[in-house]
């Protein structure tokens, strides 16, 4: 029984076209879920009680339960109130709601790494709220956030193949209909495999260029951890 | 002669956290030139005094005024609008100096001290660069102004701090314990720094328990004791003749704790920086 | 269509069957992952194999950089084919250690970072060497100041133990996903499911985090 090439070949191009459908399902996940995220983190430092605590508990709801299960949830759920959206839609809405969760907290942990005495100087000198988050907050938040940050895109990357269980025709979904029909299921997934890992590293080089050049050659004390998805 | 007399007034000023009270009534006037050292036991209100001054601690009563100018009147807290700009200019005016430094990691020393020069005061970035150099030159950093502040000593990086403050041309100093997360042989650098600037009349108001800084420096001690004033008078009366039980116990236990860093005072007074 | 609750609460016993099998397989697969993890360990750290660390490199990024549902479907699909007749029960299981591992190599790792060095230096100065050096000194250490990124992993593995449903293993996932093909209201079933990994995740990454202020405040 050994490895068909052919397989390799003959399904290459139906693979791809699922690996674009995830690449693109990803990307419009972070584009909805970044901002999300950014908003419950200043929700979470609201001073309004009600805001504080909505922000808290989509938060934490959404970190504490399985994305499989949001995603059937919300699956089920929209329509039921009457919202009949493509699964690939639904999609994006689960994986961007599920991101929004993960990407607040690694922003506020961002904000809450700073020592005090940071924002404070800045005050001190005659800062505006503005000038301070721009030219002293944001910078150094910006070396803090983006590792963790970067963890998270590759988490969504991730957690895109789990959106196959409800017929999205994203790459892992492409790869169980191949081995299906071709019984060959070591070709189908390993071929997927290989993909994700790719994109995984190349994402994750890309960000690593981008921190650098965005936050110069300091020296970085702080590291945050914030375990995202698998 | 009055303005000068009154430089700064901070009246009957009462400060609440929750229930704790760190300043209760305090009022203080500061005359143009002089320097004030203020002492007094860990949590007594020291930093929020000096926090109350430059209005980052907004009071729950009282009056701030620099040159006969409200900067603050509780319970305003200024936060937004037309207030906090005007507040902004103030405290462009006042430098402040913190216990930690809070030098800002991601600009380089020089970066430290043109930042502010440049987004608060509009100077061009030559301009702000040029004020840098010599702020920078006159706490002993010339040759460090490329450098990241995580690679200086605890003693530059206070240093830098200064002269970030000192480039805004402020008129009037806060010092909050500058020298007491200093290692001791560290603190003497930070201590010359300041008495030059004393002597050129520097208007200063200084947290610190090096007494014998103070001896030499202060016109003026303030004693503090739970959110208040407790003795107030010209040094060599306060530190040498006390009045009140307090500031004498108060004195003998820093002086036990602290002769290695009063010895290192004497030699600052001849070592150049 | 209105949110009928009585059809969650009569799912309730079958969930917390499920829920039952889901804690069962959790821990089985933290147990098993903690072991193949420490084994790797010392491999790494203990030896001087050079292909070794190599693999086990490969290995960490290979299970890093992709998702668990297709680790999971590799194995559960292919074992068959190979002429290895595991089962869904043994395949799942099998997919979880080895993703869990990869994680918590890394964990102790950094446990490890924490042990300080004069541990190393003074074991040896007793003549300690080997297996009684690392089982006896190095190891416990490792593990106490890992407990609690251990317990965050843990619920990492609660959660990714839903995946097996999709491989026909009778989970909380899979249960409610019976009950709910029966009687056509899978958003009252699901809500119920729902809730219950939340109590289960939520207790567990609270007491991750107790344990880590309380591990902070021992150290200051
Ligand atoms: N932001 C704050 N919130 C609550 N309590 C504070 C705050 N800042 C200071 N305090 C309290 O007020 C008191 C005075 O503090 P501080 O002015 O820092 O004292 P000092 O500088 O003299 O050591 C202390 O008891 C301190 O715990
Ligand atoms: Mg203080």
């Amino acid at each position: 029984m050994g490895l068909e090439l052919s397989i390799f070949i003959d399904y290459g191009p139906r693979i791809l076209v699922g690996f674009w459908l995830t690449i693109k399902i990803v990307v419009l996940a972070i584009a909805i879920g970044l901002p999300l995220g950014v908003f419950l983190a200043l929700a979470r430092r609201s001073r309004l009680a009600l805001l504080r605590f909505a922000a808290t508990a989509f938060i934490e709801v959404f970190r504490n339960t399985p994305f499989i299960i949001q995603v059937f949830l919300i699956y089920y759920v929209l329509p039921f109130y009457g919202l009949r959206l493509p699964a690939e839609q639904v999609g994006v809405l689960a994986l961007a709601a599920f991101g929004s969760a993960y990407f607040a907290e690694v922003i506020r942990g961002g904000i809450e790494a700073m020592p005090a005495g940071q924002l404070e100087s800045a005050h001190a000198i005659g800062m505006s709220e503005t000038q301070a988050m721009r030219y002293v907050v944001l910078p150094q938040a910006v070396g803090v956030i983006l590792p963790p940050l970067t963890n998270q895109m590759l988490s969504l990357i991730k957690e895109s193949a789990i959106l196959s269980t409800i017929t999205v025709q994203e790459m892992t979904m492409t790869a169980l209909r191949i081995q299906g029909e071709t019984f060959r299921p070591f070709e189908a997934f390993i071929m997927i495999a290989l993909l994700y890992w790719l994109l995984n590293e190349v994402v994750a080089i890309g960000m690593r260029r981008l921190e650098r050049g965005l936050t110069r050659k300091t020296p970085r004390s702080t590291t945050l951890k914030v375990e995202g998805g698998r | 002669m009055s303005r000068d007399a009154k430089f700064l007034e901070l009246i009957e000023i009462t400060t609440k956290f929750d229930t704790l009270t760190a300043l209760d009534k305090v009022s203080l006037t500061v005359a143009k030139g002089e320097v004030v050292c203020i002492i007094g036991p860990s949590g007594c209100g020291k930093s929020t005094l000096l926090r109350t001054v430059n209005w980052l601690a907004p009071p729950n009563a009282g009056t701030v005024r620099l040159e006969g100018q409200s900067v603050g009147q509780a319970p305003e807290r200024r936060q937004t609008g037309r207030g906090i700009r005007a507040l902004n200019t103030f405290r462009a005016r006042m430098g402040m100096v913190f216990q930690q430094f809070n030098t800002w990691p991601h600009l380089t020393a020089l970066e430290n001290v043109t930042r502010a020069q440049v987004v608060v005061l509009g100077r061009s970035a030559a301009e702000a660069a040029e004020r840098a150099r010599a702020a920078l030159c006159d706490v002993g950093l010339a040759d460090k102004i490329d450098d990241w502040p995580e690679m200086l000593s605890g003693g530059q990086k206070q240093r830098l701090a200064i002269a970030r403050a000192l480039a805004m041309d402020p008129s009037l100093m806060l010092l909050d314990e500058p020298t007491s997360a200093l290692d001791p042989e560290l603190v003497s650098g930070v201590l010359a720094v300041l008495k030059s600037l004393a002597e050129k009349g520097m208007t200063m108001l200084i947290v610190t328990h090096e007494l014998g800084f103070a001896a030499q420096v202060a016109d003026r001690v303030v004693f503090m004791e739970a959110g208040r004033i407790v003795e107030e008078g010209p040094t060599s009366q306060d530190l040498h003749a006390p009045k009140t039980e307090r500031l004498k116990d108060f004195l003998a236990k820093l002086t036990a704790t602290q002769m290695p860093s009063a010895m290192a005072q004497k030699v600052v007074a001849h070592d150049p920086i | 269509m209105k949110f009928d609750i009585s059809y969650t609460f009569d799912a309730l016993p079958r969930l917390f069957e499920g829920a039952l099998v889901t804690l069962q397989i959790s821990l089985l697969g933290i147990a098993l992952s903690l072991c193949l993890a420490t084994g790797l360990t010392l491999v790494r750290e203990a030896t001087g194999w050079t292909w070794a660390h190599r693999m086990l490199a490969v290995y960490i990024s290979f299970i890093r950089g992709t998702p668990l549902l297709v680790q999971i479907f590799l194995i559960f699909y292919v074992s068959p084919v190979i002429g290895l007749d595991i089962g869904p029960f043994l395949a799942g299981i099998l997919a979880i250690t080895l993703n869990s591992a990869a994680f918590v190599v890394e964990i102790l790792r950094g446990g490890l970072a924490s042990v300080p060095k004069g541990q190393f230096e003074a074991a040896r100065a007793l003549g300690l060497n080997g297996w009684v050096l690392w089982g006896k000194v190095i190891l416990p250490q490792t593990f106490i100041a890992s407990v609690p990124a251990l317990v965050n992993e843990y619920t990492q593995v609660l959660k990714a133990t839903a995946l097996l449903s999709t491989i026909t293993i009778v989970e909380l996932m899979r249960v409610s996903q019976q009950i709910y093909t029966r009687n056509y209201h899978p958003v009252e079933v699901l809500t119920g499911t729902f809730l219950m990994y939340f109590v289960m995740c939520f207790a567990v990454s609270r007491a991750a985090a107790q344990l880590e202020t309380r591990m902070k405040r021992r150290q200051a």
